[in-house]
């Protein structure tokens, strides 16, 4: 099951184990008068013992060769932490900084860059979580699915330091974020860290439809908004509400009342965005069942170390070997 | 001295065969240059991927479909140690996805990820061929030095423009590949809603907004017809330094991506334990031989 060979057909080479049982290796010395000798059992077992050593020798070291090992095993493991799907806005208004102003395709503090930079950090910390990426613009991008692979969820984040591109529609990436967890059994937290710079105006139905979905699994949400410093806050009620100039407003008004756990943190620097990030961490450490890799594990060390073992008594019984009568 | 005599030379190999295993007891390795890939993939998902002109038994039949399962079997095919990223192509950009894994470690991860590409996730439905792959030569580029950009497209440009836009960067400074997707035929694009289901297929009237009036035809009534444009994508490589190779079936993929020339050296760690313990082996087989040795008097 989880034990493999990586050269299997240096199995065969365990067949050689046989010449030394018909074989012993010894030299034969002629006396004359051998006949005359009664049978001695204690020599007869010595041989035999002697023959069975080298082909056990033999057999480890065909079996060493041909490297057994144990496969990777996952355990399981209780610890703490959540199952995180990190939902992460790729429009094009992500490649400005948090002043409003495009930097150019190589920028550092595009609003991406940035938040690409301080969540590898964020994910490097939480060593037991689980995450899933969907970046969305205009579609969402199902990126990576949930999981415990962090370099490979560290990977995909820093490639959304990248440009973006189109518009911000934050309803099907919620859904199929969402869809990470639907059908799957509750083995933690569950969480959907949206960040975005952005809203967009949503469906009724399609707002109904999501509440359900966020209720029958048991998500929360938490929003890290990267504001424009002179772009409205969540908190405050717009001087003219309109869905379509201020949709950030009704969004939060709208995740409020999805019916659970929801917190929304307002970045308009990086310091800010610094001090959500670790907001959300805090808040995120309730007992989950994990799994952790164990490695795969060589045996063939074990082999030649045993054969080297079988070794030692051949050799002791070599070095008493008689050579002529007549030393 | 005298002990020297006295042991016999099976004594001595059996000695040899113990110096050698307690050697393979302290894992000897050796340094190896091996060829690895470190790959960009960038796939086109604009919607004239849908087109079905595969007919390989065992394969998807769109275009999209086979480039994916083309893709799943050559990752079976690359050593490990080879590193590969994936990437989407639609409009005029190239979107890294996350950036080259190794294979070997990472496996059903790629695998899940590139099963779940879908011309969905297309943020906008024009497709810029060239421009495309300019973005996508730059992203390899900012991926380090080793990172070849793989570009599966059908070079179905859309809305068509009479010419290429210039190339602003070096002829060849990143290596890779131009995947031609498709079938020479021209066959009508699948309409598909947003769960997928088929509405007949795009006809040339629907499009009529964004054709040029000579893309327009006389009747009236027809499809949009798509191919896959030789001529385009290999001017293409021309201009980009990238060679050019049309997808026909998997295996000629898996064999393209394994080139020597697309390789970096790498130097691995060889374990040698199973040559000193063949040695060891043959040590102990040779002590179980009869022969007397010539002109000595037993």
């Amino acid at each position: 099951m989880s034990f493999a060979f990586a050269h299997p057909w240096a199995l065969l080479l365990a067949l050689l184990a046989i010449i030394p049982l018909y074989k012993s290796g010894q030299k034969m010395l002629t006396y004359s008068c051998l006949a005359l000798l009664p049978e001695d059992n204690l020599s007869l077992w010595i041989d035999r013992g002697l023959r069975f050593l080298a082909g056990l020798a033999a057999l480890l070291l065909a079996l060493g060769i041909a490297e057994p090992y144990l496969r990777e095993q996952w355990v399981e493991k209780t610890g703490t932490g959540a199952h995180i799907v990190l939902l992460v806005d790729r429009s094009s208004s992500m490649n400005e900084n948090f002043s409003g102003t495009y930097l150019g395709g190589t920028a550092h503090e595009s609003k991406s860059a940035l938040a690409s930079k301080l969540m590898v950090e964020f994910i490097d910390r939480r060593k037991h979580d689980f995450f899933a990426l969907v970046a969305f613009s205009a579609t969402p991008i199902y990126v990576l699915p949930l999981t415990q692979d962090h370099e490979a969820v560290r990977s995909a984040v820093l490639a959304l330091g990248g440009r973006g591109h189109g518009i911000t529609n934050i309803a099907p990436g919620l859904a199929m974020a969402l869809g990470h967890f639907s059908g799957q059994p509750v083995t933690g937290s569950r969480i959907v860290l949206l960040v975005s710079d952005g809203a967009a105006r949503m469906e009724p139905e399609i707002a109904e439809a999501l509440r359900q979905q966020f209720q029958d699994n048991q998500t929360a949400l938490y929003w890290i908004y990267l504001r424009n410093p002179k772009g409205g806050k969540l908190t405050e009620a717009p001087k003219n509400p309109n869905e379509s100039t201020t949709p950030e407003y009704y969004l939060h008004q709208y995740f409020h009342s999805l019916g659970v756990p929801y917190q929304a943190f307002e970045a308009d620097n990086t310091k800010a965005l610094q001090e959500a990030i670790a907001k959300v961490e805090s808040l995120e450490n309730r007992p989950l069942t994990y799994r952790e890799k164990l490695p795969r594990q060589d045996l063939s060390g074990l082999c030649y170390g045993s054969a080297l073992i079988c070794w030692i008594g051949l050799l002791a019984f070599q070095s008493l070997e008689v050579k002529a009568w007549n030393i | 001295m005298r002990i020297c005599l006295y042991l016999s030379w099976r004594f001595w190999s059996l000695f040899g065969a113990a110096v050698l295993l307690s050697l393979c007891i302290a894992h000897p390795t050796l340094p190896m240059q091996r060829p690895v890939f470190r790959y960009l993939f960038v796939i086109d998902i604009t919607q004239s991927m849908n087109a079905r002109d595969y007919h390989q038994d065992g394969f998807p039949a769109d275009r999209l479909g086979f480039v994916k399962a083309s893709i799943r079997q050559a990752l079976d095919k690359l050593p490990c140690g080879s590193e590969v990223g994936l990437g989407l192509f639609t409009t005029r950009n190239s979107q890294v996805m996350f950036e080259p894994l190794e294979i070997c470690g990472h496996f059903p991860l790629i695998a899940d990820v590139l099963d779940h590409i879908d011309w969905r996730m297309a943020w906008a439905a024009d497709s810029h061929i060239a421009r495309g792959l300019y973005t996508g030569l730059r992203e390899a580029a900012a991926l380090g030095a080793n990172t070849r950009l793989v570009f599966f497209s059908d070079g179905q440009q859309f809305p068509p423009e009479p010419d290429f836009p210039p190339f602003d960067g070096q002829p060849g400074a990143v290596g890779g590949l131009i995947v031609g997707v498709g079938g020479t035929q021209p066959v009508p694009i699948p309409r598909l809603d947003k769960e997928n289901r088929p509405m007949g297929f795009w006809e040339t009237m629907d499009l009529r907004d964004y054709l040029p009036p000579s893309a327009l035809p006389k009747d009236g009534a027809n499809f949009y017809l798509s191919r896959l444009d030789v001529q385009s994508l290999t001017r293409l490589a021309t201009i980009t330094g990238l060679s050019y190779v049309q997808l026909e079936t998997p295996e000629n993929l898996a064999r393209t991506l394994l080139a020597r020339n697309l390789a970096a050296e790498r130097t691995v760690k060889v374990d040698i334990r199973w040559i000193l313990g063949s040695l060891t082996l043959l040590l102990l087989l040779i002590t179980r031989l009869n022969f007397s040795p010539i002109g000595k008097k037993i």
